[in-house]
């Protein structure tokens, strides 16, 4: 059974529907992509997935257990943290007081000095800006803290929603080698991008999404090789 | 090691290596002292603050007081009791984030509460006017929890609105409703037990300073209560609201449980402030609780600086204080307050005192953690990795 099961669900903003019938699964261990023009209903599902939109109609199973319903406060315990579009740090507090908040759904933080330490292990230069309010960091060094700070809860899958906007070319090869290290180290990922070509290499599977429809899926080199697909998100003919 | 990360992070950033939080004026010099202040010294400063505040109105400082053109121990009684009222606000607005527009609204109840309980006017059984506190914020909580069910889940803009209709909602109710009396109002509301030696009552209507130590006694208390709830999960869950409450959900703060929380507490403590309001005049009607007051709470906290419970509590007093010691100038109050606000944004966003975001001393595992890391291998592994990077 998959870590992670959305069986038909849609979603509404109001009267407009902004999924369709969307079914996706994630394995426990993979990295799964999820890549899409502007618009398409990325940054919508993965809000939904992380609870902070409504279900209008279909199913999320997390583990085993039918978690439509449950609220976004009680997924992170039960083990899935989402790093929003624009990363959604904490700006007036510090890079530290931003990693505390991460453990906040940690009912055992005996373990969180280790947990900073592997933060900071993938993320020196967090360690450095310890004492920096969030809000004066670059835009990479806030992704890196946004992640850093999802991965204080302990995730099972780790939902990272367009972890390369806005970064610079050399600091989105580095960002993608990061996502890659945290899944080696037994982290499940779902990765919403724009940036087609990085989210596919990285991916074990991948997912199209057009309009609120998933039109495309297979593995990642298979996206990769599709020539409608290479036309319409990798800018190749 | 990945140096190419620290590489790209460098070039990433344009950001000096000592912007830190970012302190200036002379409250936040008087802020940075004050932390460095052992425990037992921090007391000692208190008590003696503590004790020319209970001094205020029997000194009757030349010039600071308000005589001859009002009384000054009363003058002193309404500061703290709006200090009491921004104290409420400021857990709703300064601590939560949420703006609430029709704070006037629970004054108004708890006002009214203790105007239906002990005034000779009102139908209803008579309680002991110390009775009518208690149950004056336990009214407003269910006036507040009734008011913030269906409308915490707005944001922003949304509940500053339906909670400007709620205030306004109260003061109408309390003008159409017969037995609320409109401008008529109640008579003789009641006070505190206790005579004094030639028989008048010692809270009496035109004495100000039992009701001033009163009012400060029971901010002192609450200042306490709220400080150890700040310091608790619930004051980073509201701190971590106010910043991004998506953010906040996320991390698995239960969101609108804690703005619900928050919101019953503001409510309490506008319910008691006005409760003593309504003591203290010994008079209660409709024509008190207008928009305006609302936005002199507003003003209250925001000056104070949203966030810090002891900035509102100043706020709250010199809200109350300036237009009775000016009172030639009280006219134009909100001309002044505005023009104060608007300098203050423009130089002082953060507010007179400003709210102090000192999660990590309260995070012990993160200071535990920076104390081992910072005290020798974390300041000689930092620089190693600035060698490699360039």
């Amino acid at each position: 059974m998959a870590l992670l099961e959305v069986d038909n669900i849609s979603v509404h903003y109001g009267r407009i529907q902004a999924i369709h019938d969307m079914s996706l699964t994630v394995e426990e261990g993979e990295v799964v992509s999820l890549i899409g023009a502007n618009g398409a209903g990325k940054t919508t599902t993965m809000r939904t997935l992380a609870g902070l939109l409504n279900l209008s109609a279909g199913k999320i199973t997390f583990d085993g257990e039918d978690i439509s319903r449950t609220k976004g406060h009680i997924r992170v315990v039960k083990g899935i943290s989402l790093t929003p579009e624009g990363r959604g740090i904490f700006p007036a507090m510090t890079v530290m007081e931003n990693l505390d908040m991460g453990a906040y759904a940690l009912k055992d933080k005996s373990q969180m000095a280790a947990d900073f330490d592997r933060v900071f292990d993938l993320f020196p230069r967090m360690k450095e800006r310890r004492k920096q309010l969030g809000g004066t960091l670059s835009g990479g060094e806030q992704q890196m803290l946004a992640i850093g700070r999802a991965l204080m809860a302990h995730p099972k899958v780790l939902l990272l929603d367009e972890p390369s906007m806005g970064l610079a070319p050399q600091f989105i090869r580095q960002i993608f080698s990061i996502i890659r290290q945290v899944n080696e180290q037994g982290t499940t990922v779902l990765l919403v991008e724009q940036n087609a070509n990085q989210a596919l290499a990285t991916a074990h599977r991948a997912y199209v999404l057009e309009t609120g429809r998933i039109t495309h899926s297979g593995t990642g080199k298979e996206l990769l090789a599709n020539p409608a697909i290479k036309e319409a998100y990798l800018g190749a003919a | 090691m990945t140096s190419p990360i620290e590489d790209a992070a460098a070039t990433q950033s344009h950001l000096d290596e000592q912007s830190e939080r970012p302190k200036r004026g002379p409250f936040d010099g008087l802020a940075r002292r004050w932390d460095h202040l052992e425990r037992w010294q921090q007391w000692g400063v208190l008590a003696l603050v503590a004790a020319l505040v209970y001094l205020l109105p029997v000194l009757n400082p030349p010039l600071i007081t308000s005589e001859p053109s009002n009384d000054f121990p009363i003058t002193c009684a309404n500061m703290a009791i709006y200090a009491l009222a921004a104290l409420g606000l400021n857990a709703v607005v300064g601590q939560a984030g949420l703006l609430d527009l029709g704070y006037i609204g629970f004054f108004a109840v708890g006002a009214y509460v203790t105007a239906l309980w002990t005034s000779t006017d009102s139908t209803f059984v008579k309680i002991p006017y110390l009775w009518t506190l208690p149950l004056a914020m336990i009214v407003t909580v269910f006036f507040g929890i009734i008011l913030g069910l269906p409308t915490l889940r707005l944001r922003g803009d949304y509940l500053a609105i339906v909670t400007l209709g709620f205030g306004e909602i109260i003061r109408l109710l309390a003008t159409i409703i017969p037995a609320l009396r409109g401008q008529v109002g109640f008579q003789n509301v009641g006070a505190p037990p206790g005579t004094k030696s030639d028989g008048n009552p010692v809270f009496a209507n035109s004495s100000g300073t039992p009701w001033y130590w009163l009012t400060v006694t029971i901010i002192i208390l609450l200042m306490v209560l709220l400080g150890n709830i700040e310091r608790s999960r619930a004051g980073r869950a509201w701190i971590a609201i106010r910043e991004d409450e998506d953010a906040a959900e996320i991390m698995g703060v239960p969101t609108f449980k804690f703005k619900l929380w928050a919101f019953a507490i503001g409510a309490a403590l506008g319910g008691l402030s006005g409760a003593l309001f309504g003591g203290l005049n010994g008079f209660v009607n409709n024509q008190k609780f207008d928009v305006q007051t609302s936005m002199l709470f507003l003003a209250a906290v925001v000056l104070g600086g949203a966030g810090n419970k002891f900035g509102a509590v100043i706020g709250g007093a010199l809200v109350a204080y300036l237009p009775l010691r000016f009172t030639g100038l009280a006219e134009y109050k909100f001309l002044i307050f505005g023009v104060i606000l608007v300098v203050l944004m423009i130089f002082r966003p953060q507010g007179l005192f400003g709210a102090r975001n000192h999660l990590l001393t309260y995070a012990s595992r993160a200071r535990r953690w920076l104390g081992e890391k910072t005290s020798g291998s974390g300041a000689t592994a930092v620089p190693a990795t600035e060698e490699s990077s360039s």
